[in-house]
């Protein structure tokens, strides 16, 4: 005989083997919780770091790397910190007149492995162009190759100095759009109120604030990480952005190398796909500077760490002393 | 007859504006709603102390009264301060002999010694007075402050993390409900941040307990308690009221100014033509 209690028991058996489990056999789509404002919720801070980089490193033929070759960059990766921190035997001292080095890989945070999307590890962020390249066109390069020639060798006035050395946004193109991560501060906040949604991005303090179902404010309001509006697209967060400051049209870190022409139009897609993952997803439309579109996609992992204070402008002595440091050569 | 309608009119009018609690917008988990872009009226920022206008934020000694220093004389009115009722409770801020001699010391250096003249971070409370708006980005998981002054940004976590673990400019901020004020204690702070233009001054053992109360849609009362022993000889308050744009207005702007003082910091060292 079968009680009330036991039949119960039975059809929540039944129903689970039945119908759920197929479910999360085949992947069932991962519902998002929302915002008290009922807004799909992208809150808490999440991590780009990751060993993949914007273009493919000719080491890798196709977007996806097989588990071998992810092993190997990842053992790689191992070898290289464990030799910049430790390149000194116990008690030994660096030579008199070497060099010490910079950082070492304490203050960096570039990832330990591939990144991987729906299983499987990625070989560069870019999707599109299928060779993982950036479309450039050269003659808009060529163009402001003197700019950046001087960015990295002369120190005549800072503001011929990259962006992140003068410490008014982050390296390279790490505030974005697109938002790419570089060697270190690769972090990111985000925060949701009615109307916006507000990425702080570590480096260089930025709250890239997207104002939701708005207008692009006037084309002579050049802002630095340019105007982003975005909109709902069921659970995606879609963002436009245009109107991008001039002085941040070359984009350098050592992980990437890109140009954001003034008129360029850039579309990001953020969909949460799990409780500890975001898909970004992002177009470059820039006639100026590329032969044809370029897309990327990368995943933003949760992070349990804080998010400490990137102060850089107040103790930008690095600034003072590569003018300094110029100015004193010259006399010599 | 008519004069006495129009007393008992304006008498509703006040009474129902002021003193009054009126119904304030609800946000995440029914408590109030703070979000939105706010901003002072005061100039609280020039001198959190009562002050007359005058003719600039340094002046030197002049042939019948004192004069704006040479290096901001240029700016004419636009230079000068005006004048304010002091933001503290009590009227003046509770210096110890030392300390007191320190921040007039610092007011006649003005030019040389006020973070903001060199856009540096404000830290708290004079993020909030500055005379640029911010913007609250408050939900159940999360209060985040963006200051459009030199882009600050502060995260006020919602529970306690314990010790600050480095020194900051903005210091380490965490806050909880206490009935319908969110309050916010601060420290951590490095020591460098001033309060105002004035040379009022705190150390690194700066502890800053804040208190917003949404008054109705437009309006929060903000307070902030400041604590430090080794400046002032008891715990002081201030108080303000903060406005809520609208419109058109409720969009915060972008004031990176680190690029205004390059020339004022490394301009020293630029290359000859």
């Amino acid at each position: 005989m079968v009680n009330g209690e036991q039949k119960t028991s039975l059809m929540k058996f039944l129903f689970i083997t039945m119908i759920g489990l197929p479910l999360v056999l085949l992947g069932a789509e991962y519902e998002t919780p929302k915002t008290w404002f009922g807004d799909p919720d992208l809150q808490g801070t999440w991590t780009n770091a990751s060993l993949t980089t914007l273009e493919r490193p000719d080491e890798y033929k196709s977007l996806i790397v097989n588990e071998r070759d992810a092993l190997i960059a990842k053992r790689m990766t191992k070898e290289f910190v464990d030799a910049q921190d430790n390149y000194l035997e116990p008690g030994e001292t660096p030579k008199a007149g070497a060099d010490v080095g910079g950082y070492n890989t304490a203050w960096m945070d570039f990832g330990t492995e591939l990144f991987k999307i729906n299983g499987d590890y990625r070989s560069s962020i870019i999707t599109y162009p299928e060779d993982g390249k950036l479309p450039r066109r050269w003659i808009g390069w060529g163009k402001e190759a003197i700019a950046i020639a001087r960015m990295f060798r002369q120190a005549d006035h800072p503001e011929l100095r990259s962006l992140g050395e003068r410490c008014i946004v982050g390296f390279g193109s790490s505030g974005g759009p697109p938002m790419l991560n570089v060697l270190y501060n690769n972090n990111y906040q985000i925060v949701q109120s009615p109307g916006y949604v507000m990425i702080m991005v570590e480096m260089n303090h930025d709250a890239r604030i997207i104002r939701l179902n708005s207008e692009f404010n006037p084309d002579n309001m050049r802002r630095w990480l340019g105007d982003s509006i975005g909109f709902w697209e069921g659970n995606t967060l879609v963002v436009k952005t245009k109107n991008h400051h001039p002085q941040q049209k070359f984009r350098a870190a050592i992980r990437h190398q890109i140009l954001i022409s003034e008129g360029a139009e850039i579309t990001e897609k953020f969909t949460r796909v799990g409780k500890n993952e975001i898909l970004y997803q992002f177009e470059v439309n820039d006639d100026e500077a590329y032969k044809d579109v370029w897309k990327g996609e990368m995943p933003l992992r949760a992070s349990q760490e804080k998010i400490y204070e990137y102060a850089c402008h107040e103790g930008n002595y690095a600034m003072a002393n590569i003018l300094a440091g110029a100015r004193a050569e010259e006399e010599q | 007859m008519r004069t006495l309608n129009t007393f008992i009119a304006t008498f509703i009018f006040c009474f129902s504006s002021y003193g009054v609690s009126e119904e304030v917008p609800k946000g995440p988990n029914g408590k109030p709603d703070l979000n939105g872009v706010w901003q002072v009226l005061n100039t609280a920022n020039y001198d959190l102390e009562a002050h007359p206008a005058r003719a600039a934020m340094q002046l030197v000694e002049g042939p019948v009264v004192p004069v704006p220093h040479p290096d901001i004389l240029a700016l004419g009115a636009v230079g000068s301060v005006p004048a304010g009722l002091s933001a503290v409770v009590g009227g003046k801020i509770p210096y110890t002999k030392k300390a007191l001699k320190q921040r007039d010391e610092n007011k006649n250096n003005w030019l040389e010694r006020d973070p903001e003249i060199k856009c540096y971070l404000p830290g708290v409370p004079r993020a909030t007075y500055m005379p640029y708006p911010f913007q609250i980005f408050h939900s159940e998981s999360s209060f985040f402050i963006a200051y459009e002054y030199a882009g600050a940004t502060r995260n006020i976590y919602l529970k306690d993390p314990g010790e600050p673990p480095v020194d900051s400019w903005m210091g380490q901020s965490w806050g909880q409900w206490e009935e319908d004020s969110f309050v916010v204690e601060t420290k951590g702070f490095n020591g460098q941040t001033w309060l105002d233009r004035s040379g009022n001054f705190h150390s690194d053992q700066l502890k800053v307990t804040e208190k917003y109360t949404l008054m109705n849609e437009h309006t929060m009362q903000y307070e902030a308690t400041i604590e430090d022993s080794e400046i002032f000889t008891r715990p002081w308050t201030i108080q303000m009221m903060l406005y809520k744009k609208v419109g058109r207005d409720a969009e915060l702007q972008q004031f990176k100014c680190v690029e205004f003082v390059e020339e004022l910091i490394y301009g020293q060292w630029r290359a000859k033509d």
